[in-house]
């Protein structure tokens, strides 16, 4: 569209000398040829000053003419037979005024399309300086949310992984704990079948005096020499002690077990007071050296959950209300049922959670120990895994005197 | 520039009055029509609006003949001041041999000024012309009204510009013969060492201006 306007229409300058043709260009010749006759009533030539007809014909009985004058020159002849005085004069005059209109109107058009032309290319430019502009800002609009988008997936793999470590934190800190709990009763158990098995080398001995129907009195003899007495009724402690350490160890494997599923964390039907001893169990070692733990157990309905993860949110609030007791202190961890929900209450007697830091506590990152002790996601994960469970984590907490966290869990039959 | 018209024998100069608006460019024009009294002098056109704003451009043409029987044309353009109309005044502006810069001299029109003369510089280098080498006159006019930077204000501004600067009551018909005869010689030279007015067409720079002014440079 605008190529075909500077196609047909070659701007000329506004200010270039203007023909006669030009100046008469708006004209209805006939018309002023008509009114022109009637004032001069002879015949009659407007001509340029080369002598062409612009209206009227040239004759040669025309032998009389006035300069028809555009601006100050004359741009054309008046040509007439004889001159007609005034009327003659009179008609240069209309025909100047005319050219004079004419010029006005051609050199103000002309220059008004230069104007427009002008204002249109620079809209033109300013249009394309626009696009590039937009462009640029596109681009980089595109380019920045890939880049914040890239950004965040790097945060969140990262927080991820912080994440999965804090979940294996708490089982970790448990390791030494129950490395020793274990350790114990094996070691008892080991040296009492080294016990044992030397007082089977004494039984085979006797067996193979029997065989060989050795007499009574060296058989008595060698009873009394091995204090045979003794050895049956040892034997018997040594057994009995390593059942009982055996049954230890069984017992810390089958509470340990809770957590060794805690990534897979699939789902059961289970007694929630299980698990809350479960924990106990294994994380006494730990909680014992300051604070004396009481459990109140109500008897609960069995519930669908994930035990794995309920275990790893009570050993984490657990383990935090241990870390509140900094000399002697109670906790006291208590199952209860309240409005057809399951209420596990870990309560300490520690030193409490400000009320600044109550607001945040749950915030990711966040945490109050010393950097490099604690992830600040512990109690993130607690409550992402109760949330998970359709339940909620209440805390109450006076700081100086204690903190009490509910765990609320809906039965889930 | 301008180059004889060999077909016509003519040539044509183009005269700019340029400045901010209701400076007096049209003022000066109207006085120049009314005191100058060439060989030629043609009606002043005038294309204004209803509130006496130029719309598009005035025009004044003049006109001598040179010895040799060279037509030279003097057509003295205004262009519009008003800030929107600066594509109007590029296309005014286009192919001048000289221009006019009429100032405000009000103390309050500094800013104006300033702004309109670097408009006149972006403008003359968008057509194509040279600031450097374009014969240019700078008018301080208003000098009526009170109000008015002095004189000796006005020149601690502009002494260190290359081009004259004469001041002018263009209401009361002062100063304007004169500013236009500071053109008038710059452009003679010009013209006189591209086309040799003097060597090839018998006309001097006095015959030139006396030619254009008529009596009122006689008087002056």
């Amino acid at each position: 569209m605008t190529e075909e306007i500077r196609e047909t229409l070659p701007l000329m300058d506004f200010d270039r000398e203007l023909s006669l043709d030009e100046l008469l260009g708006g004209i209805n010749r006939k018309k002023l040829f008509d009114a022109l006759s009637n004032l001069l009533g002879m015949p009659f030539c407007i001509c340029t000053t080369k002598g062409d007809p612009v209206i009227g014909a040239r004759e040669v009985s025309m032998g009389f003419r006035l300069p028809l004058r555009a601006e100050m020159e004359p741009v054309g002849y008046l040509e007439t037979p004889t001159d007609l005085a005034d009327k003659t004069r009179s008609a240069v005059t209309l025909i100047e005024l005319l050219l004079h209109s004419g010029a006005r109107y051609l050199m103000a058009s002309t220059l008004h399309l230069h104007a427009v032309k002008d204002d249109y290319d620079k809209l033109q430019k300013k249009y394309v300086a626009l696009m590039e502009s937009e462009n640029r800002y596109k681009d980089l609009a595109e380019n920045l949310e890939q880049r914040v988008s890239e950004q965040v997936k790097t945060i969140e793999a990262t927080q991820l992984q912080l994440y999965q470590a804090e979940k294996m934190a708490s089982v970790g800190q448990l390791a030494a704990g129950v490395a020793h709990e274990i350790n114990n009763p094996i070691g008892f158990i080991q040296s009492n079948l080294v016990t044992a098995q030397s007082y089977v080398n004494d039984f085979s001995e006797l067996t193979k005096q029997v065989e060989a129907g050795t007499k009574v009195d060296n058989m008595q003899g060698f009873l009394k020499e091995k204090d045979m007495a003794f050895v049956l009724e040892d034997f018997q402690v040594l057994l009995t002690e390593s059942i009982d350490g055996a049954r230890r160890v069984s017992a810390i494997v089958k509470d340990l077990k809770g957590f060794s599923n805690i990534d897979r964390g699939e789902e059961e039907v289970v007694n929630v007071n299980e698990i809350i001893q479960s924990v106990c169990n294994i994380s006494l070692p730990q909680i014992n050296k300051n604070a004396e733990l009481t459990l109140v157990l109500v008897t609960l309905p069995l519930t669908r959950c994930r035990p794995g993860h309920l275990g790893q949110v009570f050993l984490n609030i657990l383990l935090n209300a241990a870390k509140a007791i900094k000399e002697k202190g109670k906790i006291s961890v208590e199952s209860l049922l309240k409005d057809d929900r399951i209420v596990v209450r870990i309560s300490d007697t520690g030193s409490g959670i400000s009320e600044e830091n109550m607001k945040r506590m749950f915030d990711p990152f966040f945490t109050t120990a010393d950097v490099g002790d604690g992830t600040g996601l512990g109690l993130t994960v607690c409550r992402d895994i109760v949330k998970a469970h359709g339940g909620e984590i209440e805390v109450e907490s006076t700081p100086g005197k204690g903190t009490s966290f509910s765990i609320v869990l809906p039965i889930i039959s | 520039m301008s180059d004889v018209d060999e077909d016509t024998n003519r040539l044509v100069l183009k005269l700019v009055f340029y400045g901010p608006a209701l400076s007096g460019k049209t003022t000066n024009l109207t006085r120049l029509h009314d005191l100058l009294q060439p060989e030629l002098k043609g009606e002043m056109m005038v294309l204004e609006t209803k509130n006496d704003r130029t719309l598009f451009f005035d025009m004044l043409p003049l006109g001598i003949t040179a010895p040799s029987g060279l037509l030279i044309k003097l057509k003295l353009f205004t262009v519009p001041g008003q800030v929107a109309h600066d594509s109007t005044r590029k296309a005014v502006l286009s192919r001048a041999d000289g221009i006019i810069f009429v100032a405000d001299s009000q103390s309050n029109q500094s800013i104006n000024n300033a702004e309109s003369f670097e408009n006149l510089a972006e403008n003359i280098s968008r057509v194509g012309l040279d600031l450097d080498t374009l014969p240019l006159v700078v008018q301080f006019n208003k000098r009526d009204l009170p109000n008015v930077l002095t004189e000796a204000e006005i020149m601690g501004r502009w002494s260190k510009m290359p081009w004259p600067v004469l001041f002018a009551s263009a209401l009361e018909g002062q100063g304007v013969i004169e500013t236009f005869r500071e053109l008038l010689i710059k452009i003679y030279q010009t013209i006189d060492s591209k086309i040799g007015l003097e060597k090839s067409h018998g006309l001097n720079q006095n015959q030139f201006i006396s030619g254009v002014l008529g009596e009122a440079g006689e008087h002056d």
